[in-house]
């Protein structure tokens, strides 16, 4: 088994030291996996992210009790720019690139410690050579980009940074099923090449199952569900609730459908 | 011809002081009211070394640039690093108290009397003519260039400048900035320290040119319009703003009423307040997100 | 104006006593005992404590006035001093130039600052937080110019002299006359913003301030409220400045610098934003601060060095207060005035609920 990445313990987020957003996560990536984070409309999952890349001073958040832990230090409560140069790199939900920097701007922003000046030109083509149209698009103006383009120019400027964790907050918002398929098997390539680990936060649970190695569910601020990729594609609240296909996926016809919902049954 | 070269210098003067005012406020949101007493500072500063290091004029002006590079680092860390996250009005209110405090502290440092900052220095301040029958005073032609020098410094690192695109990306998105791993404080106390330097630069010039005495904060002030004219989160928006103010100022002492001078600035300012708010280059999201 | 009741708990079975100023028997026995003070003031204190007691009204009327905008309306002002400039303008031109009494040049004086009011007002409906501070700020810069110009054109380049006010055959010259007329005004200007807040505008100008959108998603006239809140105001800006203008029996522009507008920003920073109080705290503040700063200095010693500088003393500790005002306590006195009395009030326990949060 390979080594663990990053370890999150009893987490406890506390905005403007009054609204609790979640408590008591416990989650671990290990290094090569992808891990999904799967949950509704402010279950939580953004401000797990939030947390492990740092909150900033207007955020007025803090995590109150737990730990993450990335590669044996703790990082909890600490500025974000020094986790992002260890190694930590989110991909944020919106605003993920400059609208007013142009393409190669925005790829230079990200600032790598210990990357002399040839290694990061190595890495800058390299990093091109996964997503070839933004090499095109070099002097355009990043608010001029599709929202595809801006998904593959936020990860592109994320691998810049020698990343080793990449946290991606809802890769498939406001995108075509097609895009999605496409960024998805980008996404799959760049972790085999640079072998990093990937944590995917998604609302749509068919793209996070399809791809994670493990996956939570998370629901009102707690993990409420854990497993692996069978154990939770099997699981029928999930199949319900999430997927949408109850009775082992046959369609059913609107007259059979309750008028009251069946009530979840989490039992981690 | 003499008319023009006036408001050639008057511009330098104002463009030289506005870049200030854009720096500040492009990568913190911060419009800084304190800039005049900043760069009277900056004159003061001047003032003192040339009196330290007298005779020799470069050590002297290099020791007061360097001072005032940190004076402006220092005011973002012991004071305006405090008022981030708060409402910008405070943050703006802060630094009017600041410049408060300095002008009183100036006042018991250096008093209210007039100096000539050139004279320890054996700066002669000749006047050159030009072509066309115009004079300039050798102080005054160095501040046109100098103020072109910095702009093209400016922008220069500004565009093609690693941190100077990092300085872009702080202020259009601080938290992305900082999620990609710019440390925010430095960004913030380097703009500062570069506004201040910009201004004490200009408030050093006048000095040299001018003499110095405790109204120079006025200057500042009446830069702020050409920054706001050109919109003011941009450099060349200022250069260009500086030139209409002044030409303005100028043209109507000369035609309209000396007494005039104290207001126009503020007389454009408001025209340009109603017909076009954001300024000549300035983004048009700005006015929402203040 | 949601008000937290000072009661030992939550009372009120309907919205007249919501609205009730006076809401407790101890806050009434307290009223009363304010009020007996400040009639027995004069009668007491000595020529120069009237003085100052007469400027504390002063700067109250103005600093009520800028409370209610910026305050509560929510709008940025730099421009008071402009406003006060044009009140004790409009007195000394209307004096000087038509002998106007006082009963005709107070209502111009109001009438001149409600239609800069409304000017003041009009970037208001295109601009936000700092542009308005901005627009304000030179329009400040414009009317002081103006001012200049007319003490320029008809040769009252040192200023302009004002006779004192003649009531009923005889002129008001003596600080105990003039201590009952600004009390008067300074506790007139405070009911009118009390029942201008506790009305329908008042309300509307807290949701305008909250979000301009939702305010007016809600049916509230965003543009008119906006206007309204200048218009008055300016009004009683300019009021304060034509009776300071009599007060002095002096008028010149060099008294309405743009310090004196950051004077009147500061106090109702440090009284502390959005309550009436607040502004009176920080006009009592701000206007016996230096003074308190000369004693200060007069009790150390070689003050004899400062005595020329005192002013740039001034200057100086006074951009230094602001500034702690502005880092350590945002909400200013009325802050500290709340979390002692809340402590008091909720003693031995620390914390309200956070359902009754304060604002």
């Amino acid at each position: 088994m390979s080594t663990l990445l990053l370890c999150v313990d009893k987490l406890e987020v506390v905005y403007q030291r009054a609204i609790t957003a979640v408590q008591g996560i416990t989650l671990s990536a290990r290094e090569g996996q992808i891990v999904g984070v799967l949950g509704t409309n402010g279950a939580g999952k953004s401000t797990l992210l939030r947390a492990i890349s740092g909150f900033h001073g207007i955020d007025d958040a803090r995590v109150t009790e737990g730990s993450i832990v990335f590669k044996g230090r703790r990082i909890e409560n600490s500025e974000p720019h020094a986790i992002a140069q260890t190694g930590i790199v989110l991909v944020p939900e919106r605003d993920k690139v400059f609208p007013n920097l142009t393409v190669a701007e925005n790829l230079a922003v990200p600032v790598a410690p210990k990357l002399a000046g040839s290694e990061r030109r190595r890495r800058e083509t390299q990093v091109m050579q996964f997503f070839p149209k933004l090499g095109a698009l070099r002097n355009r103006t990043a608010g001029l980009l599709s929202g595809g383009e801006r998904q593959m120019l936020a990860i592109a400027t994320a691998l810049v940074c020698r990343v080793e964790l990449l946290l991606v907050d809802e890769l498939s918002l406001g995108l075509a099923p097609v895009v999605v398929d496409d960024l998805m098997a980008r996404l799959m390539q760049i972790k085999r090449e640079l072998g990093i680990t990937i944590v995917l936060v998604e609302q749509s649970a068919a793209v996070a199952l399809a791809v994670a190695d493990y996956s939570y569910v998370l629901e009102n601020g707690r993990i409420v569900l854990d497993g692996d990729k069978a154990r939770l594609a099997s699981h029928a609240d999930i199949q319900e609730f999430y997927l949408g296909n109850a009775n082992g996926g046959q369609r059913r016809s609107y007259r059979d459908v309750k008028q009251y919902r069946r009530s979840r049954r989490w039992y981690g | 011809m003499q008319l023009a070269v006036n408001i050639t210098v008057l511009a330098a003067i104002y463009a030289l002081i506005a870049c200030g005012y854009v720096l500040v406020y492009r990568v913190s949101r911060v419009l800084n009211l304190a800039h005049g007493e900043l760069m009277m500072l900056g004159a003061y500063l001047l003032l003192m070394t040339a009196t330290q290091f007298s005779s020799h004029w470069l050590a002297a002006l290099t020791a007061a640039v360097l001072l005032s590079l940190s004076t402006g680092v220092l005011v973002y860390v012991f004071l305006m690093r405090k008022m981030t996250g708060e409402m910008v009005l405070a943050a703006v209110l802060t630094t009017v108290a600041l410049g408060i405090l300095l002008r009183g502290a100036m006042v018991l440092i250096w008093s209210a009397q007039q100096f000539y900052p050139a004279q320890p220095l054996q700066i002669a301040n000749v006047a050159i003519a030009l072509p066309g029958g115009a004079r300039i005073s050798l102080c005054a032609a160095l501040l046109v260039l100098t103020t072109a020098l910095v702009y093209g410094a400016l922008l220069t690192f500004l565009r093609f400048g690693r941190w100077g695109v990092r300085m872009r990306a702080a202020g259009q998105n601080p938290l992305l900035a900082a999620q990609r791993g710019i440390n925010l404080h430095a960004i913030y106390a380097l703009a500062w320290g570069l506004s201040t330097l910009t201004g004490a630069l200009a408030g050093m010039l006048i000095a040299l040119d001018a003499g110095l005495n405790q109204t120079m904060a006025i200057i500042g002030l009446k830069a702020f319009p050409a920054a706001l004219v050109g919109g003011l989160d941009s450099l060349a928006g200022a250069l260009a703003g500086a030139l209409i103010v002044a030409a303005a100022e100028i043209l109507l002492i000369n035609y309209v009423d000396p007494l005039l001078s104290e207001v126009v600035p503020f007389l454009v300012l408001i025209a340009m307040l109603i017909v076009r708010p954001w300024g000549l280059f300035g983004t048009r999201e700005e006015l929402d997100r203040v | 104006m949601s008000r937290q009741p000072r009661a030992s708990g939550y009372f009120r079975t309907g919205y007249a006593q919501d609205l009730k100023l006076v809401q407790t028997r101890a806050e009434r026995a307290s009223l009363a005992l304010l009020g007996a003070v400040l009639l027995a003031f004069p009668f007491l204190a000595s020529p120069f404590l009237l003085d100052l007691a007469n400027q504390v009204f002063l700067a109250s009327i103005g600093a009520l006035a800028l409370m209610l905008l910026t305050g509560y309306a929510g709008q940025i002002s730099l421009g008071h001093a402009g406003l006060m400039a044009a009140g004790a303008f409009t007195v000394g031109i209307l004096f000087r130039e038509t002998q106007a009494p006082f009963w005709i040049t107070l209502p111009a004086a109001a009438a001149v600052g409600a239609v800069l009011g409304v000017v003041f007002g009009l970037p208001s409906l295109r601009l936000r937080g700092l542009y308005l501070a901005v627009s304000t700020l030179a329009l400040h810069f414009l009317v002081v110019y103006l001012g200049g110009e007319y003490e320029a054109k008809r040769g009252f380049s040192t200023g302009i002299l004002i006779d004192p006010p003649v009531l009923a055959g005889m002129a008001i010259t003596s600080g105990h006359a003039w201590y009952g007329i600004l009390g008067t005004a300074a506790v007139a200007t405070l009911l009118l913003c009390l029942n201008l807040l506790r009305s329908g505008t008042g309300r509307a100008w807290a949701a305008v301030r909250a979000n301009e959108t939702v305010a007016a998603a809600l049916g509230i006239g965003v543009a008119g409220h906006k206007l309204l809140a200048f218009v008055i105001s300016s009004a009683l800006t300019a009021l304060a400045g034509a009776l300071f203008a009599y007060h002095r029996g002096f008028v010149s522009v060099e008294a309405f610098s743009l310090f004196l507008s950051i004077q009147y920003v500061a106090m109702i920073i440090i009284g502390g934003m959005g309550s009436l109080l607040g502004a009176i705290l920080g006009a009592v503040f701000v206007t016996l601060f230096p003074y308190g700063i000369e004693v200060a200095l007069r009790a150390l010693p070689g003050a004899q060095r400062y005595a020329g500088t005192l002013f740039a003393v001034n200057y100086a500790a006074f951009g230094f207060v602001m500034i702690l005002f502005l880092v350590l306590e945002p909400l200013g006195l009325v802050g500290i005035w709340r979390r002692v009395q809340t402590y008091f009030l909720l003693w031995p326990f620390k914390h309200r609920p956070l359902a009754g949060r304060r604002r």
